[in-house]
């Protein structure tokens, strides 16, 4: 026998289970459930979690708003229990020694996860980092204690979704009746997370006619970007997605042509030149029946608008900051898309370079395509825009639909006289905003509800 | 092309035509993006291993398995140096034209393309810097007509064998940091249990057959004949040694001690041997012991002697001779080949077997290695759009 395991009687295994000790250790399990089980009260989180083995560990991590290391954590724990509870069965030295190799990695992983759960719960209590040590060497103690105390109170809390009171207007309500532009209608965007449904979007209905240019507005994490990759069908969410009368989910191997999407870095092969860079592009986006000549003199063109005939046989290396991005946008323009999405274009570029971006976009929207821009300077180029989409992070943490309209509508639907402030009011006060997200969203599918009801 | 695409039959191009685009486009990326650098890397990779095992290879049993070794992880070295880097390093630029459109499997066929034009100019590279350095390839090989041409094609298979698996790799992991943390453990695997010249314990040998090296060395031993190659060791090892005296020499008293061990059959052989008999008999001759005496007896009679205390840690060589003596007495070529010889007929190894159908199915097997990373790299990488943002 290789391994001595630690459980070696029935009641050593339950112990074990429940506790995650064996022998007098147990004491300190036991505390720490009962601190748990305080503790998930004040985070909003089932109390009952404290009772279940392993599970409690996530929901522990859930309040310190680390889920991600939660859930590492508590396959590690399990795998460690495992071996415990396997140990005595291995018999060959070699497996002896793989196992013991794991077992160091997996005690190395729980103390280093460990570590960073108590320094999430540290920052969402508020409080000293100190306690990030007195949870490594105390653990259950501790747990009743910031159970316990009145002092100590999450800044944020961990709550089940549930229903909304609110119905919100049906998407496909909308979007039957449009037979061009860009109508989108998701019900849910949801990710299976640890065995349970992660919800990233609900309820985003809107309709973008041909020709407008539209603001992506919303805070950081609200689900901006997952919204876009929605739309082109990139990330399929439960929802109907129709540019100009055809289903993008449906058709996507062929609305890829009609979609361009401009992502946030440039990614873009930097030792080719700009001109076999476009000619490639052109290659692969442009259908097969145009010629040569046709593909050189479409790429040609692209250059012109963009300003990058000039520096044609330059490496992408070698350009500047604001020639990879025109030279990114470029890309996406020569199949000439019907839609136009770009993710932060601007990002990078001074205030002349950024309206000057800007300005190239809009003259594209003025050809009669939908193009989308999200940008988190949008102020310094309101004017440009007809449209505004507002995202907002509910309590539930899920992307929701707080306004879609005009600009001006948008104004004075947030009482504020800025993009920034709109997005400040809607921001959660754990990022210094305004934390009225839900307020907004209620408002706006309120509004919705009505305009439904009136037909 | 401002109209709805959907709404009438549009082709783009299809999976060959973009292997093509790609396939150009790496071209050109080779020689900008400082890819040829793996040439020259080549050479001197070749050239450093040439000189240390250029004197054997070919030549005996030995040098034959350093050689083939050697030449194995060459092109092991090649292969994964290739491709480790190729797909991570701009797998956001992938992310991004598939979502325009490129087909993975055109990717991954056009770099396959790419990779085995690269590693035949390697080979290529490797084998003619070997040929400059002094390793003497035999001239006919066994299903060519020259040697140089059955190792290359077999250097050229383990080192694309290596190149798929790192593509594979490539796909796999998300950055060119990570890629090149894996590496070494990959390139020490593929010596260490290559199964060569490391003598390997029974439980491995599932895993040395997981390798491409345990694969490369076999078949670049059986194509050098290995098992008809003499084996040198025991030879070498003779000829150091044949200035060392060969002396049988004893104390009186370790003699007592040992003939009085009377259950040993080394003792009873000794003592009815007729030489080193005689030699007892001439030592023990003052003592009137007659022959017929037991050997109890004898120990009895030379330790009641007054003279054995003083005498017992005294040495009494049975015979002493020079090994080169011994070695010249016998005929230095007959004790050579003879050595040579025998200890080769005890190393021979079926798997080295020099046969068309032996090499064949070495061959064969990297085929089938090439193939299936080849798979695995376009499945792993059709999941790209699955990467956490």
């Amino acid at each position: 026998m290789y391994f001595s395991s630690t459980i070696e009687t029935w009641f050593d295994l339950l112990l074990y289970l429940f506790t995650g000790y064996t022998g007098l250790y147990s004491i300190f399990g036991i505390l720490e459930i009962i601190g748990l089980f305080l503790m998930f009260k004040k985070s909003g989180v089932k109390s009952f979690w404290a009772f279940i083995p392993f599970a409690r560990a996530y929901q522990l991590a859930k309040c310190a708003d680390r889920e991600e290391e939660g859930r590492i954590l508590t396959v590690s724990t399990f795998l460690l229990f495992l071996i415990n509870f396997l140990g005595d069965y291995i018999e060959s030295p070699i497996m002896a020694l793989i196992v013991y190799f794991a077992v160091l990695a997996l005690v190395t992983i729980v103390l280093i996860y460990e570590i960073r759960i108590y320094a999430g719960l540290v920052e969402v209590y508020k409080t000293t980092k100190l306690w990030i040590v007195a949870w490594l060497a105390l653990g259950g103690p501790v747990a009743i204690y910031w159970g316990l105390s009145k002092k100590l109170v999450p800044s944020m809390k961990v709550e089940d979704l549930k229903k909304d009171a609110i119905d919100m207007a049906s998407g496909r309500h909308i979007i039957n009746k449009m037979d061009n532009g860009l109508a989108v209608g998701i019900q849910e965007r949801t990710v299976m997370e640890f065995f349970h449904k992660k919800y990233l979007l609900r309820d985003i209905n809107f309709y973008i006619k041909p020709g407008r240019m539209v603001l992506l507005l919303g805070g950081s994490g609200a689900g901006k970007t997952t919204l876009l990759n929605a739309i082109i069908g990139y990330e399929k969410a439960k929802a109907d997605v129709i540019l100009n009368g055809t289903n993008v989910y449906e058709k996507y191997r062929k609305m890829i042509y009609e979609v361009g999407f401009v992502p946030q870095q440039n990614l873009i092969r930097g030792k080719d030149t700009i001109e076999h860079t476009l000619l490639d592009t052109a290659k692969l986006r442009l259908p097969s029946n145009v010629n040569a000549k046709e593909r050189r003199d479409r790429v040609n063109e692209v250059m012109e608008i963009f300003g990058l005939t000039p520096s044609k046989t330059h490496f992408v290396d070698k350009l500047s900051g604001g020639q990879k991005r025109r030279l990114s946008i470029a890309m996406e323009l020569l199949s000439n898309p019907s839609l136009f999405i770009l993710d932060e274009p601007d990002s990078g570029l001074d205030g002349v370079m950024a309206r000057e971006l800007m300005t190239q976009l809009r003259s594209v929207a003025d050809q009669g395509k939908i193009v989308i821009v999200i940008t988190h300077t949008p102020d310094r180029v309101i004017d440009l825009f007809d449209d505004v989409i507002v995202l907002a992070k509910d309590s539930h943490r899920t992307g929701r639909l707080a306004f879609f309209g005009e600009i001006d509508e948008a104004r004075s639907f947030f009482g504020k006289d800025s993009m920034e402030k709109i997005v400040q009011s809607i921001n959660s006060t754990s990022v210094g905003g305004e934390g009225r997200a839900d307020e907004f969203v209620l408002k706006y599918a309120t509004e919705q509800n009505k305009e439904v009801a009136n037909g | 092309m401002a109209e709805n695409s959907a709404t009438r039959k549009i082709r783009h191009r299809g999976r060959f035509e973009q292997i093509g685009i790609y396939l150009v486009k790496f071209m050109r990326l080779f020689v900008y993006q400082n890819d040829w650098k793996v040439l020259p890397m080549a050479i001197v990779i070749a050239g450093l291993v040439s000189l240390v095992v250029r004197r054997d290879f070919f030549v005996t049993m030995e040098g034959t398995l350093k050689g083939a070794l050697a030449l194995s992880c060459i092109a092991i070295w090649n292969g994964f140096f290739n491709s480790i880097q190729v797909i991570c390093r701009e797998r956001e630029i992938i992310k991004r034209e598939h979502r325009s459109g490129l087909h993975i499997s055109s990717y991954i066929v056009s770099h396959m393309i790419y990779q085995a034009l690269l590693c035949l100019v390697q080979t290529v590279l490797t084998i003619y810097t070997c040929k400059m350095m002094g390793i003497k390839f035999p001239k006919e090989g066994l299903f060519s007509n020259w040697m140089m041409v059955d190792v290359g094609v077999t250097v050229f298979l383990i080192s694309y064998s290596a190149d798929m698996i790192s593509l594979w790799i490539s796909t796999l992991v998300h950055n060119t940091t990570t890629a090149m943390s894996i590496m070494p453990f990959i390139l020490i695997a593929q010596l260490v249990f290559s199964g060569g010249i490391f003598q390997l314990p029974a439980w491995s040998n599932s895993i040395s057959k997981l390798m491409i090296s345990h694969y490369g060395v076999r078949c670049i031993a059986a194509q050098a004949d290995y098992n008809n190659r003499p084996m040198v060791t025991a030879w070498n090892t003779l000829v150091k040694m044949e200035n060392n005296d060969l002396e049988v020499a004893f104390t009186l008293d370790e003699l007592m001690v040992m003939l009085n061990d009377d259950e040993n059959d080394n003792v009873v052989k000794l003592l009815s041997t007729n030489d080193i008999g005689k030699k007892i008999k001439d030592t023990l001759k003052d003592y009137n012991v007659d022959k017929k005496v037991i050997v109890n007896a004898i120990i009895q009679v030379i330790k009641s002697d007054p003279q054995y205390e003083a005498m017992k840690d005294q040495k009494i060589t049975i015979f002493k001779v020079k090994v080169k003596d011994v070695i010249n007495a016998i005929g230095r070529d007959r004790v050579r080949d003879y050595l040579q010889y025998t200890t080769a007929q005890a190393t021979q190894n079926p798997n080295y077997a020099f046969t068309e159908d032996n090499i064949a199915r070495m061959w064969l097997a990297f085929l089938m290695v090439i193939a299936l990373f080849a798979t695995l790299s376009v499945v792993c990488l059709e999941f790209i759009d699955k990467d956490k943002r």
